[in-house]
């Protein structure tokens, strides 16, 4: 991982203009998928709440980076791109096999965010496990005086010299809820992108409907993952890298976020989607 | 019925495959020092602090091992495309896939000592031979065990997914909960042994990690012991119990009510680990109690 | 309490390291073109050379960006190249002749919106980022259009769908053992995503010298077509896998020589099973 000093930025400041410029180019991108691809309009928009889902959910999760892994800030000791994307590409392999197994669309998501959620609920347990029997040392957080969820006292538990430690409940919760969001949204792309390659992969391609499955399942697959990536980055951008938790001050970013994975997701849908246009 | 049964029988041998692999990396990636711990070993030289610990800077566990296992999947793939066995063709791209695996580490470790010839921090040629086959060995038993239960998971269980993708979903995810479980036992318990237990490392005793051990100077190898004592063990209990649940409650509950019973099962599963969670962290604050009084203490 | 990187200026600069590296790839990309004109599959292998040519110039991007220290690690910064990369790569490959050259523009487009994106709405307001993301999705769609050249012969769509299997002597046309179909692109994206990162992310550090990372990055690009070149085994002609395979054994070898002279010279010591030398107050 990286050992570069962290340079001061802007910090949560929001820019409207930039803010307002972002929707005006998502409208943008929405019109050229509508004069070229009118049928890929509904998938796209779905693509893009997928996008926002995964860019929304990863505010959720608890990242302390490197200070984590020396028991000096809360949150699990790993990149805050990758640890989600984890979550929720366990969620979409969940998402993929109900897809294939047929079932309705809302059940696929729901699958999809469940798988994300399970998995963070795992990792998140077994994070506390380490922390308490492994190291001796309970979770405490540094951001807030009480937990919001059990009220808990914080402060009393840091040990001195630390921002805190572990993981507290409500950055548990966090976990799970940016597992489930990531793999919702994650799924939800993933099951757009296949929609619209099996209806017109055939066509294009001049081969039947069985044939072009492994095709359309390999590169909605793969879009999903580099969508998962890009959005995940991004907000990795936005929360400077470490994160408690929904507790957290920083989680007060998030509308720039939104906006940001809204714009990138419509881009990237829309360049997924012509693939079948052009 | 005999479809179910052997979908169990498939699942319970990918828990097991699972398990394996989430301890064999969570040792390897300790052995080597990767991820965000190794920020430790790194900033140790410019405190002073020059040390014989092994500094693999590749990336951070997730995306390494992504990289492994897709490697390793997709080799597999093609070698099965060339109709070798499928076992065989597990082996031969896992062992092509730890070859690249070492090459990074190694070309890591020289390259970020190098970068600190300012600090006088040198490079230690015997390092380099005696840790990397360490390291491959172990990342060798955890690529193969991801390679092979995605094969099952693929040619067994009739996921939609081919391999090299599940390869890349299910190593992202093996790093993610090794890395997660393990990090901090090793930046924490085995870097900073010299700090009193059950307390985190004071922001003022960064960068003087451990550098001189039970026997002569610390070196990496031993860091393997260690790791297993519970970090590797819980890395692997923790994707163990990641790969099975998942597997378990879609084979079972995938056709009962349309899909919502796997959903429902997946919902109760998310349930009970929070109990266990906030179980711990009760029995920490109760057994543990806190470090100062509650009016003493300072946000 | 993280490490302080002081960025050493000098070497080749790096506009002067982008204008060669999108040359060359571009070269070596429509060089592989040769493989229709003669109806073999023997030029694969200069898709892996623009592999190479194109990880050069993007771990120097990757170098510029985050001497900015922008917060979070380096392999992000690869993650995001390379999915943004791969989504213009598979659009682009839809043109034939053209595609390199849409797949370039079209990666632009989206590495400059997405760099917009990080400075103004995310707010992070450095002065390279726009540039640098501009840069990192073409050499990501690049580098996999090289991978995909390498693996199967191409760059057209048709070529990365289709694929061949034999059965009782006959061989036939296939979806599944393709590069798409068999998503080994998940694959070149991994070997991509982490090649760019790793020459950066190992040479970090105050003694940072560019020969010595740009040596890596030439290492990493030549094994990463190694194993490429194995898994296009499946794919192309055997004699012409081994064309790949042979040149890249060679460039591995002597990259990966060169890197550890160039270590040895940067070095503090370069010590032999030798204790922790003493150092004053510690």
């Amino acid at each position: 991982m990286s050992a570069v000093a962290a340079k001061p930025t802007a910090g949560s400041a929001m820019n409207p203009a930039a803010m307002a410029i972002g929707g005006v180019m998502f409208l943008i991108l929405i019109g050229i998928c509508y004069f070229i691809y009118p049928i890929g309009v509904m998938p796209l928009i779905l693509i893009v709440v997928g996008g926002v889902l995964i860019g929304f959910g990863v505010h959720f999760v608890p990242v302390g980076g490197a200070p984590a892994a020396m028991g000096q800030a809360p949150g699990i000791a790993t990149g805050v791109a990758m640890l989600a994307a984890g979550g929720g590409l366990a969620g979409l392999f969940g998402g993929a096999w109900a897809a294939a197994a047929g079932q309705d669309a809302l059940v696929v998501v729901i699958t999809g965010g469940i798988g994300g959620g399970l998995m963070m609920a795992i990792t998140c347990m077994m994070v506390n496990f380490v922390y308490v029997f492994g190291m001796g040392i309970p979770a405490a957080s540094g951001k807030v005086a009480k937990d919001p969820i059990t009220g808990d006292t914080q402060a009393e538990y840091k040990s001195q010299g630390t921002e805190g430690h572990g993981l507290p409940f409500i950055s548990f919760v966090g976990g799970v809820l940016g597992g489930i969001f990531a793999g919702a949204g994650g799924t939800l792309i993933y099951l757009e992108l296949l929609e619209v390659y099996t209806a017109a992969l055939p066509t294009v391609m001049g081969i039947t409907a069985t044939q072009v499955v492994p095709i359309a399942v390999s590169a909605a697959g793969m879009f999903a993952v580099g969508m998962f990536l890009v959005n995940a980055v991004l907000t990795a951008y936005n929360i400077t890298g470490t994160i408690e938790g929904p507790h957290d001050p920083k989680f007060k970013r998030w509308p720039r976020s939104v906006v940001a994975s809204a714009v990138a997701s419509a881009l990237c849908g829309l360049v997924a989607i012509l693939i079948v246009a052009m | 019925m005999e479809h179910i049964v052997f979908g169990i029988g498939i699942t319970a041998l990918t828990g097991a495959l699972a398990t394996v692999a989430g301890s064999a990396e969570d040792t390897e990636s300790n052995i080597g020092s990767q991820g965000d711990p190794n920020s430790q070993v790194q900033l140790a030289p410019q405190m002073g602090f020059l040390h014989r610990i092994f500094n693999k800077a590749v990336a951070g566990e997730p995306p390494a091992y992504g990289l492994w296992c897709a490697l390793g999947a997709g080799l597999a793939w093609a070698f099965m495309a060339m109709q070798f066995n499928a076992v065989l063709a597990i082996v031969l791209g896992s062992v092509l896939a730890v070859f690249v695996q070492g090459v990074y580490a190694t070309t890591a470790y020289v390259g970020r000592t190098a970068s600190l010839s300012k600090f006088g921090q040198p490079v230690y040629v015997d390092i380099l031979k005696s840790m990397t086959t360490v390291t491959m060995a172990h990342a060798f038993i955890a690529i193969f065990a991801t390679v092979a239960l995605c094969q099952l998971i693929n040619g067994a269980l009739g996921h939609p997914f081919p391999l090299p993708l599940l390869g890349l979903v299910w190593g992202i995810a093996l790093g993610a909960a090794g890395s997660a479980t393990g990090n901090p036992y090793y930046g924490k318990e085995r870097q900073y042994q010299n700090q009193k237990f059950g307390a985190g490392v004071p922001i003022s005793a960064s960068g003087n990690i451990v550098r001189y051990a039970e026997a002569g100077e610390r070196n990496s190898l031993d860091n393997g012991w260690f790791t297993t004592k519970i970090g590797g063990s819980a890395a692997g209990v923790c994707f163990g119990l990641i790969v099975f649940l998942e597997l378990w409650r879609t084979v079972l509950f995938e056709q009962v009510a349309a899909g919502w019973g796997a959903i429902v099962v997946g919902v109760l599963m998310i349930l009970v680990f929070t109990v266990i969670d906030r179980y711990i962290e009760v029995w920490a604050r109760k057994n543990y109690g806190p470090y100062t009084e509650a009016k003493e203490a300072s946000s | 309490m993280t490490v302080k990187v002081e960025v050493i200026e000098g070497g080749i600069p790096h506009n002067k390291i982008m204008i060669a590296g999108i040359v060359s790839t571009l070269v070596c990309l429509y060089l592989t073109y040769l493989n229709v004109l003669t109806s073999t599959e023997m030029f694969s292998f200069f898709g892996g050379l623009a592999v190479i040519a194109a990880l050069i110039w993007g771990s120097h991007t990757i170098k510029v960006l985050c001497s900015y220290g922008i917060g979070t690690g380096v392999p992000s910064a690869g993650m995001i190249a390379f999915g943004s990369g791969v989504i213009a790569m598979l659009l682009a490959t839809k043109f034939g002749f053209y595609a390199p050259i849409v797949a370039a523009v079209l990666a632009a487009i989206i590495g400059f919106i997405l760099g917009y994106v990080s400075n103004n709405i995310l707010n992070m307001k450095i002065p390279a980022m726009v540039q640098a993301l501009t840069e990192m999705a073409v050499v990501g769609a690049l580098s996999l259009m090289g991978f995909a050249a390498l693996i199967t012969g191409g760059f057209t769509f048709a070529g990365l769908t289709t694929g061949h299997v034999t059965v009782m002597g006959m061989t036939l046309l296939t979806h599944e053992q393709s590069f798409l179909g068999g998503c080994l692109i998940a694959v070149a994206f991994l070997l991509g995503a982490i090649a760019i990162q790793h020459p950066f992310n190992a040479c970090l550090g105050p003694g940072w010298t560019q020969d010595r990372m740009l040596m890596l990055t030439a290492e990493c690009g030549f094994l990463s077509m190694l194993v490429a070149a194995i898994m296009s085994f499946a794919l192309i002609s055997t004699g012409s896998a081994l064309i790949s395979l042979i040149i890249a054994i060679i460039g591995w070898a002597y990259t990966y020589n060169e890197y550890m002279v160039l270590s040895k010279r940067d070095a503090a010591a370069w010590l032999d099973a030798k204790p922790i030398p003493e150092v004053e107050g510690h």
